[in-house]
């Protein structure tokens, strides 16, 4: 991002191959991604959350000789999305919002290079957030690169909870008409199988 | 249902800070009209490009969530691997209970180190041992990511006038900034004031060196402690000060690799197999030989980001051509026949 330091969590090594995935390093490399991922469908964390952990609990429980595919990164997201698609279905959500949530593909999983080509891709993000009006990019800075929440950033600044939403949305459509030309299509390439 | 919704409460939606009816709710709102599905499509594009991820998850509460309900025999399987502390949110704590029993429960687990000295004692010591990271926040809610074999003595009236610590090894600070009271992070070799910021700086006595990367704001790096050269780095800038007290300063460094240990990756680009080595045994805690010294000088581009000391050795194995093998704490590395 910005700065970036929040990215490294979705940068992911696969196993190697012969070395047999354990339930433990299986958890360290994809929780993130997979609460992400899970996230994209429900819109709650809390709910993304649950679903994620669960999984994990289940795969631990149900553990044996088929580990060797069950805890393999297009496994996880297999589950993970059947389960998403399960708690929208049971939450009687609206059945367009299933569908559109039934199409969201598997993220590609990052390698060294794929941090390059981002690494040339913040140059026109940071320049991008530079050219916000001032107050709209402090409190799109804090939020976005401190993680603060609202009411740390209104209080830190001295404004409105109210001016912190309205400004971060302003930031964040700011941004879409600045970034449009990245927005389009994922910035990575997806010639990797995942 | 989808009454009072307007545009901006996306931005609740692509973060996750909805509740699941409200996000119901929403889900039904942005169905009705394929407008509002791209309206979040493109906002979802701009928080991909301005960070990975959306939120800060609390990877180590979940991980303690879930050891109880694994029983004894995980504690013991995973044993090594999980006795670390992974204090990898950083930043907001989150909210709710939940959240905060789970923070308590990642500082208890940290296995600190934490000698509170007798009275007359001049500072409280927090240290991290090889393969331990542990996340701090001090008296004035700066907060502090310490790193793998690092030291940071914290004296007792820090904050009273001024705002100093002493740091053996690497830490990330995150300082809210007190132009009454500077922030200063002193080192072998030199001081960091903080001029409001996010910094990282690295001190390692082996490593001879002092390395300051600024995330965010301002710093200002003496050589020497008394200081009479000055660097002032912003946000992107690296400096260094060199074991002669020489002070360098590169701008538009990518603070993403530098920082990745934050979150509990090693990333190396174009580094010397001697550095990636130094610097991946305190991280998993184990000491690695090479063999065939000549191959200390050949270059990387790699990064580690499992738990695994295991899978982490396989990976640069595989990158090395290598073959390895550990028992306990040793590692031997030993490269097969030269690659074509």
């Amino acid at each position: 991002m910005l700065d970036s330091h929040v990215r490294s969590p979705t940068l992911q090594r696969r196993a190697p191959p012969g070395t047999p995935p354990s339930w433990e390093s299986a958890f360290q490399a994809h929780y993130v991604e997979l609460c992400e991922y899970v996230l994209r469908f429900v819109g709650s964390a809390e709910a993304a959350q649950d679903l994620v952990q669960d999984l994990f609990l289940r795969l631990w429980a149900s553990r044996g000789p088929r580990d060797a595919t069950r805890l393999t990164r297009p496994y996880l997201y297999v589950a993970a999305r059947n389960r998403a698609l399960k708690y929208l279905r049971h939450r009687r959500v609206v059945t367009a919002w299933i569908a559109r949530a039934a199409c969201e593909e598997t993220p590609p999983s990052d390698t060294p290079e794929d941090l390059c080509l981002r690494g040339e891709l913040d140059d026109a993000v940071q320049q991008a957030i530079a050219e916000l009006p001032a107050r709209c990019r402090a409190i799109f800075v804090l939020r976005r690169r401190e993680q603060l929440s609202y009411r740390e950033i209104a209080t830190r600044l001295s404004v409105s909870l109210g001016t912190v939403k309205s400004q971060m949305w302003r930031a964040t459509l700011r941004l879409r008409t600045r970034l449009a030309p990245y927005l389009a299509r994922p910035v990575i390439p997806e010639d990797r199988a995942s | 249902m989808t009454e009072g919704i307007e545009a901006s409460d996306l931005l609740r939606f692509v973060e996750g800070d909805c509740s699941p009816d409200e996000a119901a709710a929403i889900q039904a709102w942005i169905a009705a009209d394929p407008r509002r599905g791209e309206l979040l499509d493109e906002l979802r594009a701009v928080w991909r490009l301005t960070g990975s991820s959306t939120r800060p998850w609390v990877v180590a509460g979940a991980r303690i969530r879930l050891l109880p309900s694994r029983g004894r025999h995980a504690a013991q399987r995973s044993a090594g691997v999980s006795a670390r502390p992974r204090s990898l949110t950083f930043g907001r704590a989150g909210h709710g209970p939940a959240r905060i029993a789970a923070a308590i429960v990642c500082i208890v687990a940290g296995t600190v180190i934490w000698r509170v000295r007798p009275r007359a004692a001049p500072a409280r010591e927090y240290a991290t041992s090889p393969g331990q990271r542990l996340q701090l926040t001090l008296p004035d809610s700066s907060q502090v990511l310490l790193s793998v074999g690092t030291r940071l003595r914290v004296p007792r009236d820090f904050g009273v006038r001024a705002r100093a610590v002493e740091l053996d090894g690497e830490a990330y600070f995150v300082v809210r900034h007190d132009p009454r009271r500077p922030f200063l992070v002193r080192t072998r070799q030199g001081v960091t004031e903080d001029l409001g910021t996010s910094f990282d700086v690295r001190a390692y006595p082996q490593e001879r060196f002092v390395q300051v990367v600024v995330a965010a704001g301002r710093v200002a790096l003496r050589a020497g402690r008394g200081g009479d050269s000055v660097l002032s780095l912003r946000s992107r800038d690296r400096g260094v000060i060199d074991a002669r007290g020489v002070l360098r300063a590169t701008s538009g460094v990518s603070v993403g690799d530098y920082l990745a240990w934050t979150r509990g990756t090693l990333v190396f680009r174009d580094a010397p197999l001697g550095d990636v080595v130094a610097q991946l045994g305190p991280w998993y805690d184990v000491d690695i030989e090479v063999s065939g010294a000549s191959r200390t000088d050949e270059r990387l581009t790699i990064s580690f980001a499992t738990g695994s000391v295991d899978e982490a050795l396989a990976t640069l194995a595989r990158v090395l051509n290598a073959r390895w093998t550990r028992s306990g704490r040793i590692v031997r590395l030993t490269p097969l026949q030269r690659r074509q």
